[in-house]
């Protein structure tokens, strides 16, 4: 499979990721960095201990990390956690279902780059 | 730029977006990472000179992006390394607030590998330039400095020569005229003297005789005193001066011109109103003026004129301030006399070119601190090379050696030290730091930190032992350490270096030393001085105090016999076996000792009687040993509310032996009074 056919598969934007990190060499590089990157699993912990700014932190970072690469979709919905997040000092009700989207969105991604390898 | 990369440091807390930075950056530069605010400062606080530009993420646990920036504030690294910000946060007040905090650019995420090669570069092209200029700009200021200097030097010196001299008091005038001010503003701010000031003054100070040119030089070189005729037209050279240099067209308001008018024109007023040519007082006068009048003096005291030999720098001093020379304002008096042991080396070293030069180095140098300049490129080589020179002698040393930074707090320890503590080199915020705290007991080290802040940086050196747990052990260690503070008028205390040195068996061999000194090697209770020092201790400690002591001397009877008959082991082994008697029958709070040969005493407190406790320590002292009967001579002394020293109750108890002695042996007795006669006659 191609890094190109591995961005459509995951709904990721393939052409602006090449624009900027110039070669097919570099996205591969980081994109295997994503699924070894232990932000996932810091979030999933910290919402399961209620720490929320760590959650934030958390969020924002895999946020981050997706817009480096492109990867829209799983950007959405980490997108939508954070600011879901800023801020916050107490659980509530509206985090499961934003924290369920990212959580699926981020296995389709991970399993999608472990085609690749 | 040349083939050493320059060195740029990434902090954030994403590993990912580290990587993918450096793989856009490390062809062109160095790279070192922080994966948040701490290390960020730890790093700038070893590298700050070094590090080219900084990439800061804001988002970050610790400490995060605006925290660094306020440090870097600060501490003014700011000043000297660009910072760009980097974040997936574009909302307006978070740039407006980087900004406001000095950061010089912002990269936005997603990364375009264009986008932030380019500001990189264009950033530090930026720094490389205005670094160059600044070079340029100091070279200028130098070769300007150097004229203007020259011809000020040039003009006195034509004063001089004329006048006979050697033109050495132009600039023995700058130099004390310098140190007066410097030392002036340390002692007041009432002249509001900026840096420019001094060296403003200091400079037109070569001015001040330069209305001499117009005195005829019979009356300027005359070896014998003045007629008073010639003491007017000498006293002329003050208005003359001030007038040359009024007159001089267009450039009345130049700051040089002004300050050296009042120079010239009151160089030799007095404080006390009675100087010439206007007789102003006090500070009427103008603190150039002032200044200059008693650099003037104290310099032509100590050299030689025509018509007197130079005193010594001791007897100036003690002229000037008893008044016989000129009358100067208290503070300055007070001023000469604090700089008086420097002027003595000060002067001696003055000589032409030198003097020049090292005027024009001080001024560059502070010009260029002032307006914010940078180090040179060699400085921070030479900074580099020290710190290598620095983390080998670490890495070779065999020592604890620690590094405490007040704020951020952390400690960064050598590698053996570290590997020898079992801990990591780094602790951030120690006192908080469970691993550090099990090591090293947190009031201890609380202690520690509340004690180097109370150090001062004339004596910046402590020295406190401490129990630590080192691997499980507790230890002895002594930690020597030496408190860092900063420059200036009001330092402030920055950290401490130091070391940790195990003294564990030193502390316990001390302590079995001291044990052995007090005790008698043969039987292991106390020997007599031990023992009387103990005792004493506790009589003077209770003095006055309702408690009842009794102190008890005895020997055994037939000793003698027992070496003789038995021989001299077996005596021996008697003696080992009294003394395992006495510590059998006794508390730990008793005192025992032998005194020497076969005599032991034995002190204790008791509460009603203590009749019954000697009996029954007589009882079992005279149990037979062997074949040996053991005979016992001893006498009590009993005290209450005792208020005497102990050498008396000893004679008491000494004296109640000796009736024993006397009358059947093998028996016990307590002091009363009828032995007082015994005692006397004794």
């Amino acid at each position: 499979m191609t890094v190109k056919e591995c961005y459509a598969l995951i709904g990721a934007d393939y052409d602006n990721v090449l624009s900027r990190l110039r070669t097919d060499e570099r996205i591969t590089k980081f994109l295997f960095k994503v699924a070894e990157d232990k932000s996932y699993e810091l979030l999933c912990d910290s919402l399961k201990t209620q720490n929320m700014p760590e959650a934030f932190r958390a969020a924002h970072t895999i946020k981050g990390v997706c817009m480096n690469l492109s990867l829209t979709k799983l950007y959405a919905s980490a997108e939508r956690l954070t600011e879901a997040l800023r801020g916050r000092t107490e659980y509530g009700d509206d985090i499961p279902p934003l924290f369920e989207q990212l959580k699926s969105d981020y296995e389709s991604t991970v399993n999608g780059i472990r085609m690749l390898q | 730029m040349n083939n050493v990369k320059a060195k740029i440091l990434i902090v954030d807390d994403s590993e990912l977006n580290r990587a993918l930075l450096s793989d856009m950056l490390s062809a062109d530069f160095e790279i070192l990472e922080a994966e948040n605010g701490v290390e960020a400062m730890e790093i700038l606080h070893e590298q700050e000179l070094e590090i080219s530009l900084m990439l800061l993420d804001i988002v970050m646990p610790v400490m995060d992006g605006f925290e660094v920036l306020s440090v870097m504030n600060q501490k003014e690294w700011i000043k000297s390394i660009p910072v760009i910000m980097i974040s997936a946060e574009t909302g307006g007040a978070y740039i407006d607030r980087a900004y406001d905090l000095g950061a010089i650019d912002y990269i936005s995420r997603p990364f375009d590998e264009r986008t932030v090669k380019h500001r990189v570069m264009s950033n530090f092209m930026l720094t490389i330039k205005q670094k160059e200029m600044s070079e340029l700009l100091s070279s200028q200021i130098y070769e300007k400095e150097k004229d203007n200097s020259l011809m000020i030097e040039i003009l006195s010196h034509i004063v001089e020569f004329r006048n006979g001299e050697s033109g050495l008091h132009v600039l023995h005038v700058h130099a004390i005229t310098k140190m007066l001010l410097e030392r002036l503003v340390k002692k007041t701010d009432k002249y509001e003297l900026s840096n420019k000031d001094i060296r403003l003054i200091s400079n037109a100070s070569a001015l001040h005789d330069i209305g001499k040119i117009s005195i005829p030089s019979e009356i300027l070189n005359k070896p014998g005193r003045f007629t008073p005729e010639e003491y007017e037209i000498m006293k002329k050279h003050t208005v003359e001066g001030a007038n040359m240099l009024s007159d001089i067209p267009f450039r009345k308001n130049e700051s040089l011109i002004r300050i050296g008018y009042q120079i010239c024109r009151w160089h030799h007023e007095r404080y006390d109103g009675k100087g010439y040519p206007d007789g102003l007082k006090g500070d009427d006068i103008p603190i150039a003026a002032q200044v200059v009048a008693m650099a003037d003096v104290y310099d032509a005291l100590t050299s030689e004129r025509v018509y007197k030999p130079p005193y010594t720098p001791d007897e100036a001093m003690r002229m000037i301030l008893n008044g016989e020379c000129g009358a100067f304002s208290p503070l300055l008096l007070e001023c000469l006399n604090d700089i008086s042991e420097s002027l003595k080396t000060e002067l001696n070293v003055i000589s032409f070119g030198h003097a020049t030069d090292n005027v024009i180095h001080d001024t560059v140098k502070q010009m260029l601190e002032t307006d914010g300049g940078d180090a040179s490129n060699r400085s921070i080589q030479l900074l580099e090379r020290e710190r290598m020179k620095y983390q080998y002698l670490l890495d070779i040393s065999r020592e604890i050696v620690f590094e405490y930074n007040s704020v951020p707090e952390f400690i960064k320890l050598s590698e053996l030290g570290a590997e020898s503590l079992g801990i990591p080199m780094k602790i951030i915020e120690p006192a908080n730091n469970k691993v550090w705290t099990r090591m090293f007991a947190r009031e201890d080290f609380e202690h520690f930190v509340a004690k180097i802040k109370e150090t001062t940086p004339e004596n910046p050196v402590l020295s406190e032992k401490y129990l630590l747990n080192i691997n499980r052990d507790k230890k002895w260690c002594k930690v020597i350490a030496k408190a860092i503070w900063s420059d200036g008028e009001m330092p402030e205390f920055e950290g401490a270096v130091g070391k940790i040195v195990d003294i564990n068996e030193e502390f316990a061999a001390m302590q079995s030393l001291e044990q052995k000194a007090d005790c008698d090697s043969r039987t292991g209770l106390f020997n007599h001085n031990a023992a009387k020092r103990r005792i004493s201790a506790i009589l003077s400690e209770n003095k006055g105090k309702n408690k009842r002591y009794a102190l008890t001397v005895f020997d055994l009877d037939n000793f003698k016999e027992a070496n003789d008959v038995y021989g001299h082991l077996f005596g021996d082994e008697v003696l080992e076996e009294i003394a395992s008697r006495i510590k059998a029958s006794t508390r730990s709070t008793d005192i025992a000792a032998r005194m020497g040969g076969d005599e032991f005493i034995l002190f204790m407190e008791y509460k009603e009687t203590v009749e019954p406790q000697i009996k029954r320590i007589f009882k079992k002292l005279t149990e037979p040993f062997k074949e040996f009967d053991v005979g016992i001579s001893m006498g009590v002394a009993c005290v209450e509310s005792y208020d005497g020293d102990y050498d008396t109750l000893f004679t008491m108890a000494d004296t109640a032996m000796y009736t024993v002695k006397r009358n059947k042996k093998n028996s016990f007795s307590f002091y009363n009074d009828s032995m007082k006669s015994l005692l006397q006659a004794d």
